[in-house]
This record gives C-alpha cells, structure tokens and sequence, in this order.
C-alpha cells in the first residue's frame, strides 16, 4: 500500500520551549485507505497532532506529506486547495454553517472546488444522505435535526469532494452510545470504498473498529496495535476489543 | 475584577473601541464648539452692544426733518432715556474708492455714508471696541470693507465728485453695531467733525436716523406703537434692539447650528455604532451570559460589565472632545472676533461646551442602557443550548444555495448573508447613503456652477462675446465708438448694446431704494425665466429673483420707478435668477437717456468660422479699457473666487466623506468578523482560502455600497439640488439645476468609496488568518 500521510519529527512549541511543547518530533504514516485511530489521556496531544498533521494549524518543526507532496511549506491559499480537495474533516462538535440549511451545507464545499457540475454534484449529496440515512432532512434547517443526525450531516460534508484522507477529531464523543455505534459504522462503511481515516478518540469501543491503533503519551506516539481490517457484520469485535484493552492497560491508560 | 475585565476587553478589540471613540470624539469636539460659539455669540454681542450703546429703536427717514420737534416729543415721551437724530451723507458706490483698488463700488449693493462720531450713544468703534476719535484726514473703515478688500491702516479712501477727489488716510476700522454684518446693505464710514462739514457741502445727498434709548427695552413694543402714531418723520423702514441682534447674529449662528447639525449627525452615527457593538457583542457572548445567569450572578452587575465599556469610551471621548473643541474655539470665532470683537474668556466659555460634551455623554449612556435592555430578554436555557456560535440566525431558507446553478459560490454566499442579516446592513447602507450625498451634491455643483449654462443664473443670455464698458469720463462716447465699429464688422453676426442706470424703486416700506435697471433688446440672446417672460413692452419689467422677494413683487404686480426724475408704474413681466450685484437686478426696455448710465454691456454672436480668442484680443485692443470676455472667461472672473472656495469645501467634503467610510466600515467589518469567527473557521477547514472569505466580505460591503451610492446619487439629484437652490435663493438663485458631469459624479466618487470600503474591508477582515478551528474546539 502506497503511504497516504507521513508526518516526520513533527514539533509544536506554544509560548517557552520547557512547558509549552505539545508535539515532540511526532513520526507517523498512513497509508491508503487505511483506518487509524489516535488514542491517549486529555493533553497528550492527539488533537494538536490532527490538527498540525493536517495544515490547520502550522507545527513548528518538521515535515507533513500528503499523497508525496510537502504541505507544511504550502502557502495558505495552496493549503487551502488541498484541505478542500483532498481532505475531510469531521469534529466533534457539530460546526456547521447556521445559515444555511443541512443540504446547502454538504454541497458547499464541492460548489467552490468545481470539479463537478453542480448537478453532479448535487445528485453526489443525496447518494451521500441517502447512504447515512439522511435524506428526509435535505430541505431542513440544521436546528431541526438532532445530534446525531448533524454528525452524519458533517460526514456527508466531509466526503462529498471525494478526498483521500479524512480527518476525524472525536467524532463521536458527543453522541450516545447507539449513535456512536452508527457513526462508526458509516465511517467502516466509508473506509472501505478507499477513503484513509485518522481518528482521535477516548474511546475504546470506537478505537477497536480501526486498523491501527496509536497511543499518545505527552507529545510523543509511545505506542502502535494493529488489529486489522474490521469487517461490519463478522462477530470479533469483542474479540478486538478484549485485545485492545489488555494493550491499553500496559501503556498505562 | 471590573478593571481587569475592561482593559482585557479594550485590548482585545482595538479598532472597534478606537472607531468608537472617535466618533464620540468628533460628535462631541463639534457639539461643543458649536455651543461654544453661540455662547461667545451671544456675550460678543452684549459685549459690543453695551459699548457701543446700541439704540433701543431706529426709524431711517429720507427727507427733510424737524429735529426740534422730535426733541420734544422725546423729551415728554416717559419711555425714552435719550435721543438723538443722526444725519447720514450718503454717495454712490461708484464715487468711491477703497485702498488700492483703482475701480470704483459699481458692482457693490451697499449703500455708503459718511458720518461723524456720535455724541450720546450709538458709538462707532474700533476693533478694541473703543470710541474712535479721528483727526482731519482721517477715516475709519467699516470692518466689512477690511475683510473684503484686506485693507490696511494707512491705505487711502478717496471720493470723486465730478472733478473733484477728496482723499482721507484709514486710521481705524469700525465696528457698527447698527450696520455691521455683510447681510445689511447699508454701512457707514466714520469722518472727523471738520472733514463731515466739508462732506456736506460737496454731498447734497443725506438720510437720517433717528434713534432712541429706552429706559426700559420691555416698553419697546410699547413705544414703537406710540412712535407709529405720533406726527414724527416715517420715511423709511424702523428697526429695533431685536433686529439688530439677529442680523448681527445670523451670520455667525448659521454656521454654529451647522457645526451642532453635523455633531448631532455624528453622534446619531456613534449611537447607531455603539447599539451594533453591543449586539454583537452580546451574540457573542450569548453562552457566557446564560452561565453567568445560571451561576446566578447578579443581571444589574452584568449589566455594569457591559456598560463600563462603553461608559469608558464615551466618557473619554466626550472629554478629549471638550478639551480639544476649547483648542479649536479661536478657529471657529475668528470671523466673529474680527466683527464682534470677544469679550474675555470666563467661566461661561468653558461651562458651555462642557455641558454640551457631557450631554453627548449622556446620550451615549441612555443608548447603551436602551441597548443593553435586550439583557432581560436572554433566557439561561436557550442560550446554554445555542452555545459558543450564539443565536441560530433565521433565514436559512432564504436564498438556498443549491437552487443556483452559475453564481460563484462565494458571492452566493455574500448575498445570503445580506438576504439574513440585513437590518444589521442597514446602519452601513444608510451611513453611505450619507457619504454619497455628502460627496456628490458639492462635486455635481461645483461641476454646475463651471459650466457655461451658470450663465442663466447671472442674468444674461448665451452669447459668444461680451463687452463690458464701465464708468469713466467719456464713457458714453466710447459706448458710441464701440457700437459703430461692431456695426461695420462683418464677423459679427448679432449684437445687443444693453445700458445699466441705478434708478430708484419705490420699496415695499415705501421708501425709495437703488436698484440697477438694464434696459435695452433682450430679446436677441434671450434668458431662461422663473416665472412669466421678458418685458416686451415700455411698460413692463423683469425683476431678479431677490428683487421680487425684496420688493414682495410678482409676474402682473405694479411696480414704482423712478425714470427720468418721474415715477413711473410698470407692470412685473417676469422674474429671473441672477447672482450678480447681489442677485438685485432688473430689465425693462422703456427708451431711456444716458444721464444715469453706471456701465454698458455689449452681447455678440460672431459668424461660424471666426476665431473667438482672436475676437477677444482684436477688441480688447481696440476697445480699451473696456472689458472684453467670452461666457467662459466671464464666468471665471465673476465666479473666480467662488469656485475657488467651492472646490476647497468640495475637496474637504470628498476627504471627509472617505473618512467617515473607512471608520465606519473599519468598525462594521472588525465587528461583524468578531461575530463571525466561528463561522469563518469552518468555512477555512472545509477548504474556504482566507482569500474567498475577504472576497464574501468585500462583496457583501460592495453591494451594500451599490445599493447606498444608487441611492444617495438619487438623492443627491434631487433633494441636493433643491438643498442647493434652496441656500443659493439667497444669492439669487432659487432653481438651480445641475449640471453633472458623468465621470466625476457617477465613475470617480464612486470609484473612490470603492477603493476606500475595498481597502478598508480586505485590512480589517485579515484577522480572519486567526480564526482556527483547533482553537474553537479547544475552547
């Protein structure tokens, strides 16, 4: 498999370099269509790594390539091409666009990258709802759907450009249970057609259904499990995550 | 704790706070300068009213007089403290001649006198506001004259009666608490006793004026009505105490409740602000607002927070405004201390303005407590569910973006943004309506009084060539001369040969005045008319615009005219505008000698194909010292200084103007991207450039700019031309209309504010590069 994302020595420092050092020379790989998952304590520095690793922030020190091509020296507006072409990302919290309604905000994106007719694009959409179970929503307001629904509004954003990588900062740690089961599930889902995923999350159940899981420890990646492709429907995932517990608990989480 | 909170808050939003304050600032320095002036209006005119001990009522009479039997109806009258009757000698302005100009007043209104100083009170003085006493040889020149003509001491003044020149050396100007603003056309020059009696017997020409000092100025209605009844001298207009002190205060108060109107503009501005501020400032702290509600903090101490802000700002600023208006105040009463003379600072000078300055304090206060009213209406729930982003805006469904198919999204975008949030537009869009008028009206006249159509509001047909011949020994030979050898060009198509006298109309008081007649054909190079035609008939005259107001004269009306040592009724034919000789002119075409002439106008068309310019230089060569002038060079020398003034105060407008756009869209955009900053790190981690997001910006402030020019242009064409006309009836002028020129009024001012808001817009908004989603979420 070709390597999608490498960060090499990745280094952030806010304000003096003793306490302020979120990132100490991070190395990381993700290779296509690959499903990885960060996990660590709060302030270990997952969030800052997904951040950093994608351009939205810009690390002090050390090199990210996308698809072979150097990021961290792009300028913003070459950034930004990439962010909107090749990547997608999902957060935690729902940031929508309150403005606009559930549909308009899905097909912003690929309006501005222009790769498709806006018929195309907008038949891309509703494939897109229709697969996370969304459609009846495609003419409301993002007020009138529930949390869970705006995740999966937030997915369907986050794929209609067909990027290669999507980034995912705890996408589901403001759901309940049942609908963290689901938004996993389209991310399995999603990941098979191709699409590489980086995740972050707190979660154990969550972290099992990846490929690899990272464990964060104060700046650095202390550690890597890999657990394989997940298959939706085959009956291991208690199995996995038995696995991914017992590993947790020697890296002290 | 409530100092911390502020200085964080003042810190973190710098332009706002700065924008803010000057508004105020400005609001604040102009109320108090104009309050300023009318307080120092008000005491300089006391000041030079006690002085000079200005008569409690005046009637003028032109006439013979009984002085005896006005002493003794004074003297037994229980209301009068003292009386006195002035006698004035009154000349012709074009027998006078002032410091070095060579030419004499023809084309002055005023009518001039000579006087002595007087003995019980009504005193001429000087610009210490002291009695003037002069030597023989000595003159003292109204102020009026000083200003206009710079005049210096030691210059000369010199009458010509016939042959004969008396000169006289200025050793003082005068203050003349009777006739002192520019607006009274009748000023008095001040002569030793020996040098008046040497007047009087060269000029046979005199009024009087005969004044009295009340005991108690509450009787003045009182007396005025026995005066009228009494058997003594009414030959003239009467004037009192009161017209005195609004003639004299006009000028000045004008520009003072101009200087208050433009505060009161500002401050409505700074308000409008200040209320968006603060909304956007609660939006932006919806959520902080209902934990602090939930925590139950106290809503009143809240509010204190909120409130110390802006109490900071507008206290600051009303007092730098205060203290700077003080700076300022010589710049605004120079003119008033130059015809007023100032009475000492004291502690009114100072009180004034302060309590002007405060009250702008005051108001920005009620505002924002009127403002921040909106507090009881946030309920704890609803916005600890709305979270960090505030308040869901209404009107997503407004303008679906997906329904469009070509628009680029980022002006789609824009536009919807306009289409849900357009009452917060509003305050932009009608402070550029503002800007575009202010801007505009002034280029649009400017433009106007350039072109050669003015000519229609200075009294005169369009021709091509103009000859003007003014007094001197042998004019009507020369006028003789220059007729015939027009007669035998052969480049002249057309000509008209007009002939101005100064004859004496019967005014609406009865009195007879000086007006200046042009008779001859006016039908050759007509002129467009106000109301009714040319005087076609002998019976018949046109009266300028101000005439027919001054003389209460309308198309039909019977007029009285002195013509020819007989007064003669003729019937108003027509009404016109003309600025020139003070906008009081009239025409007729009755048969008439060349006695009284005071100059002689010559119009002419030339024929196709001959050279204008060398026309002018043929004629002023041969003709001389008659002035010859194409429409435009006539334009230039009547309306040279004018347009001179008028391009300054257009300049200052257009700077004025682009600063107030850039403050304000400064302080529109630092806001609204303060509101939006969630919204806009969204849009970047989906793939929106800082680029796109500046351009939604530009876009949506440049419509907004469209919309407000489009309409301020419309404006501008209509009540600024009619606001035009309205301040230029003054002149003479009372239906003005524009002439525009299209690059300047609809591509270069535009382009300008365009330049301005695009500029300003892409500055304020590149704070835009801070707003990181990473930070949301770690917040």
């Amino acid at each position: 498999m070709n390597t999608i994302l490498e960060a090499k020595e990745l280094t952030k420092f806010t304000g003096d370099k003793e306490s302020g050092q979120i990132l100490k020379s991070v190395n990381l790989q993700v290779s296509e269509g690959e499903f990885v998952s960060i996990m660590g304590p709060s302030g270990s520095g997952k969030s800052t790594l997904l951040y950093n690793i994608s351009g939205m922030d810009k690390a002090t020190k050390g090199h990210v390539k996308l698809d072979g091509q150097e990021i961290t020296l792009l300028p913003e507006k070459e950034l930004s091409r990439l962010r909107l072409n090749e990547m997608g990302f999902i957060f935690q919290q729902i940031h929508l666009l309150k403005n606009l309604s559930i549909f308009d905000n899905i097909v912003l994106s690929a309006y501005l990258a222009e790769n498709n007719s806006r018929e195309l694009i907008n038949k891309r959409a509703i494939e897109l709802m229709e697969k996370t179970g969304i459609l009846s929503l495609k003419d409301h307001d993002i007020t009138q759907a529930s949390g869970g629904q705006l995740q999966r509004v937030a997915i369907c954003r986050a794929l209609i450009n067909q990027p290669k990588i999507v980034f995912a900062d705890e996408p589901t740690g403001a759901l309940n249970s049942k609908a963290a089961a689901e938004i996993m599930e389209l991310l399995i889902e999603f990941n098979q057609t191709g699409t590489a995923i980086l995740l972050v999350t707190h979660d154990l159940k969550v972290a099992a259904k990846t490929e690899r899981v990272l464990y964060m420890l104060d700046g650095n990646l202390v550690g890597e499990k890999k657990l394989g492709k997940y298959q939706l429907n085959k009956n291991d995932l208690r199995e996995r995550e038995e696995l991914l517990s017992r590993w947790l608990a020697k890296m002290d989480f | 704790m409530l100092i911390k909170i502020l200085r964080r808050d003042l810190r973190k939003k710098k332009s706002i706070t700065s924008v803010l304050f000057l508004f105020v600032f400005l609001a604040a320095i102009l109320a108090a300068s104009g309050t300023g002036m009318i307080s120092k209006l008000f005491q300089s005119m006391d000041y030079l009213f006690t002085k000079a001990e200005t008569p409690h009522f005046v009637q003028m009479h032109a006439g013979e007089i009984n002085k005896q039997e006005i002493e003794d109806w004074a003297m037994n009258h229980p209301f009068v403290s003292k009386q006195q009757t002035v006698e004035m000698l009154n000349i012709d302005g074009t027998k006078l001649l002032l410091g070095n100009k060579q030419e004499p007043e023809i084309n002055s209104v005023m009518d001039i006198s000579f006087v002595k100083q007087n003995e019980a009170f009504d005193y001429l003085l000087d610009l210490e506001n002291e009695l003037i006493q002069l030597s023989s040889g000595e003159i003292a020149v109204p102020v009026y004259y000083m200003v206009r003509d710079q005049l210096q001491i030691g210059d000369e003044v010199s009458i010509i009666n016939g042959n004969e020149r008396i000169t006289f050396t200025i050793s003082h100007f005068l203050r003349d608490s009777l006739m002192n603003p520019s607006m009274v056309h009748s000023k008095r020059f001040l002569v030793s006793d020996e040098d008046y009696q040497l007047l009087k017997v060269h000029i046979k020409e005199s009024e009087y004026l005969i004044e009295f000092l009340l005991k108690d100025i509450e009787q003045l209605n009182n007396f005025s009505q026995s005066y009228q009844e009494s058997p003594l001298p009414s030959g003239g207009p009467t004037l009192d105490y009161q017209t005195f002190k609004i003639l004299n205060g006009l000028t000045e108060g004008v520009l003072a409740v101009t200087i208050i109107f433009i505060s009161l503009l500002l401050i409505v501005i700074a308000v409008l602000c200040l209320r968006l501020t603060i909304l956007a400032t609660l939006e932006e702290d919806y959520r902080e607002i209902g934990v602090m509600k939930a925590i139950g903090i106290n809503q009143a101490y809240m509010k204190k927070i909120y409130m110390s802000k802006y109490v900071v700002i507008a206290a600051t600023a009303s007092l730098f405004g205060y203290l700077m208006s003080l700076w300022f105040s010589p710049l605004f009463t120079r003119n008033m201390a130059t015809y007023l003379g100032l009475v000492p600072r004291n502690i009114v000078d100072y009180g004034t303005p302060f309590v002007a300055a405060f009250l702008i304090f005051i108001f920005c206060l009620v505002c924002c407590r009127m403002t921040l009213r909106k507090f009881n209406h946030i309920s704890t729930v609803e916005a600890l569910r709305a979270g960090k982003t505030g308040r869901i805006s209404k009107g997503q469904g407004n303008f679906p973006i997906h329904k469009n198919r070509f628009v680029p999204i980022n002006l789609l975008l824009a536009i919807k943004d306009l289409f849900s949030r357009g009452r917060m537009y509003l305050l932009l869009f009608v402070v550029y309506i503002i800007c575009t008028f202010i801007m505009i009206v002034p280029v649009n006249f400017l433009n106007t009084i350039q072109s050669s159509s003015f000519i229609n509001y200075m009294g005169i047909g369009k021709s091509d060539l103009r000859i003007d011949l003014q007094q001197s020994e042998d004019m009507s030979a020369r006028f003789g001369d220059i007729l015939t050898y027009i007669e035998k060009d052969a480049d002249v198509e057309k000509f008209t040969s007009l002939v101005v006298k100064r004859l004496k109309v019967a005014g609406s008081d009865g009195r007879l005045e000086n007006m200046n007649v042009e008779t001859g054909d006016m039908s050759l190079f007509p002129l467009e008319y106000l109301k009714g035609n040319i005087p076609n008939k002998e019976n018949e005259i046109a009266l300028s615009y101000l005439n027919s107001e001054e003389l209460n004269k309308d198309v039909g009306d019977i007029l009285q005219l002195e013509v020819n040592g007989e007064m003669k009724d003729l019937i108003v034919s027509g009404i016109y505008q003309d600025i020139t000789n003070g906008g009081r002119t009239a025409k007729a075409i009755f048969p008439t000698d060349h006695e009284q002439a005071i100059w002689y106008v010559i119009s002419l068309n030339l024929v196709n194909d001959v050279d204008v310019s060398e026309k002018i230089k043929e004629y002023t060569k041969v003709f001389h010292p008659a002035k010859v002038t194409d429409i435009k060079g006539y334009l230039a020398e009547t309306l040279g200084g004018t347009i001179e003034q008028l391009r300054l105060l257009t300049i200052i407008a257009i700077v004025i103007t682009l600063g107030i756009s850039i403050l304000i869209s400064t302080l529109f955009v630092k806001m609204i991207v303060a509101k939006d900053s969630s919204q806009n790190a969204i849009l970047r981690s989906i793939g929106f450039s800082l680029r796109d997001i500046q351009g939604q910006y530009v876009m949506r402030l440049l419509i907004v700019l469209f919309a407000a020019i489009l309409s301020g242009t419309i404006l501008a064409n209509t009540v600024g031309q009619n606001f035009v006309s309205a301040l230029w009836s003054m002149l003479g002028a009372a239906r003005i209309e524009f002439v525009i020129n299209p690059v300047h009024a609809y591509l270069l001012c535009p382009f300008l504010l365009l330049i301005a808001v695009t500029v300003t817009t892409l500055i304020s908004t590149n704070s835009i590069a801070n707003n990181k989603i990473s930070e949301m979420n770690a917040d």
